[in-house]
């Protein structure tokens, strides 16, 4: 792995699609690219059979372009929606059985460090919250209780929307759905709580509405799993065909949402702040200088 | 025929906030040419859209409309569009893209 598996070989780029070359010579390989550049530089992501107006969608296509180093990167994913636009990316995307993303991943990231030692290459997790907190609850968990150092991002459209409109651990109580008539009897699951309580890292909730901070928490996300421990995002991403949320309400909906129950919240452990501090020069993180001796603290 | 979204360059490169092209589900299909605006005198340039890559969906218009309010975007039958930028008319540059505009129907 390294830049050259995006290159050209000898002779082949005139018979290459322009998509391709415009994302060799224009893409954001080898360069730092942010979301304030978006519509000037060729993206990752490619053209994609996902719905229209898809929040997963834009949530998927800014995670592209918040990976710290694409050209060192690995996308797992498993069943789901998502996965029909992480494949059409410039990334490598291994695609688990339905469930054991987080285990396949476990195995890729100790792999990767035996092969290239120090060099970082980024594994990162990308899957619904049926493949989250369902099928792969068990993976997930063990996978975070044995620190492995990968990143996980749930993408939490809080329904099956795949195959029609199941509930899903991370239903809220109550909702009526096609696949759920009688409304879901329980709670949605505090994967938040378990992440914590796991040993991860960072946790964060993050919604689209909010490019910027989207790339924010992957960058923080990925930078910390090199080395610290395992990561956790949960980013509410709405299903406009099993919610019926016309296309162009999306944001307006994720906003309404993101004031409900997915305000932004962001836990750092001490280690990972200190990590981030002192090799990526992160200020917020960098200890607060003391107050010098024989200075008289402000009244309130 | 289907609908497709269309930008206002006048309004658009007077205000310039991108906003647009950050919340377009789709990858590089809302784009950004700084050279847009500038032959019609405006300081900024100007987001355009690929139309063989909009899917409809008309988030940019609620972004434009909500977020920006600047009323830049509107959704228009592709029939009913003389010139539209198409990818394979879109060349990417250091900072930024010219788009030759054609006809988005044969």
């Amino acid at each position: 792995m390294s830049l050259d598996y995006v290159k050209f070989a000898n002779g082949f780029e005139k018979f290459m699609p322009k998509e391709y070359r415009d994302m060799v010579e224009h893409g954001p390989f080898g360069k730092k690219v942010s979301v304030s550049q978006m519509g000037s530089f060729k993206e990752i992501l490619e053209e994609h059979p996902m719905c229209a107006g898809c929040a997963m969608t834009l949530f998927i296509r800014l995670a592209m372009i918040a990976v710290p180093n694409p050209e060192d990167t690995i996308m797992v994913g498993t069943a789901g929606c998502g996965r029909l636009a992480i494949s059409q990316a410039a990334i490598p995307f291994v695609y688990g059985n339905y469930g054991d993303q987080n285990g396949v991943a476990s195995g890729l990231s100790r792999g990767l460090r035996l092969r290239f030692g120090d060099k970082p290459k980024d594994v990162v997790v990308m899957a619904g919250d049926g493949g989250t907190a369902d099928i792969g609850f068990q993976q997930v968990l063990h996978s975070w209780f044995r620190k492995e150092r990968f990143t996980t991002i749930m993408l939490d459209n809080e329904v099956y929307g795949n195959t029609g409109g199941q509930e899903s651990g991370m239903t809220t109580r109550g909702a009526v759905l096609k696949m759920a008539p009688l409304g879901k009897k329980f709670e949605k699951m505090d994967m938040l709580q378990m992440a914590k309580v796991a040993g991860c890292a960072y946790v964060a909730t993050v919604v689209p509405n909010n490019p910027r901070r989207v790339e924010s928490v992957i960058k923080k996300a990925v930078l910390i799993a090199r080395e610290v421990g395992s990561t956790y995002i949960q980013a509410y991403t709405s299903c406009n065909i099993e919610y019926a949320i016309p296309t162009d309400k999306v944001m307006e909906d994720a906003k309404t949402v993101e004031n409900d129950r997915y305000q932004f919240s962001e836990y750092v452990s001490d280690e990972a702040k200190q990590y981030l501090a002192e090799r990526y020069g992160y200020k917020e993180f960098l200890p607060k200088p003391a107050a010098p001796a024989g200075a008289i603290p402000n009244k309130a | 025929m289907y609908l497709v979204a269309d930008i206002n360059v006048e309004i658009c490169a007077a205000k310039s906030c991108k906003l647009c092209t950050q919340y377009c589900p789709e990858a590089n299909t809302i784009l950004y040419s700084e050279e847009m605006g500038k032959d019609k005198g405006f300081k900024y340039g100007s987001a355009y859209v690929a139309v063989d890559r909009c899917k409809g969906c008309a988030q940019c218009v609620w972004v434009c409309d909500n977020m920006a309010k600047n009323n830049a975007i509107k959704m228009i039958m592709i029939d009913q569009l003389p010139k539209a930028a198409l990818t394979d008319n879109i060349t990417y540059g250091e900072k930024s893209t010219t788009a030759v505009l054609v006809s988005p129907t044969v």
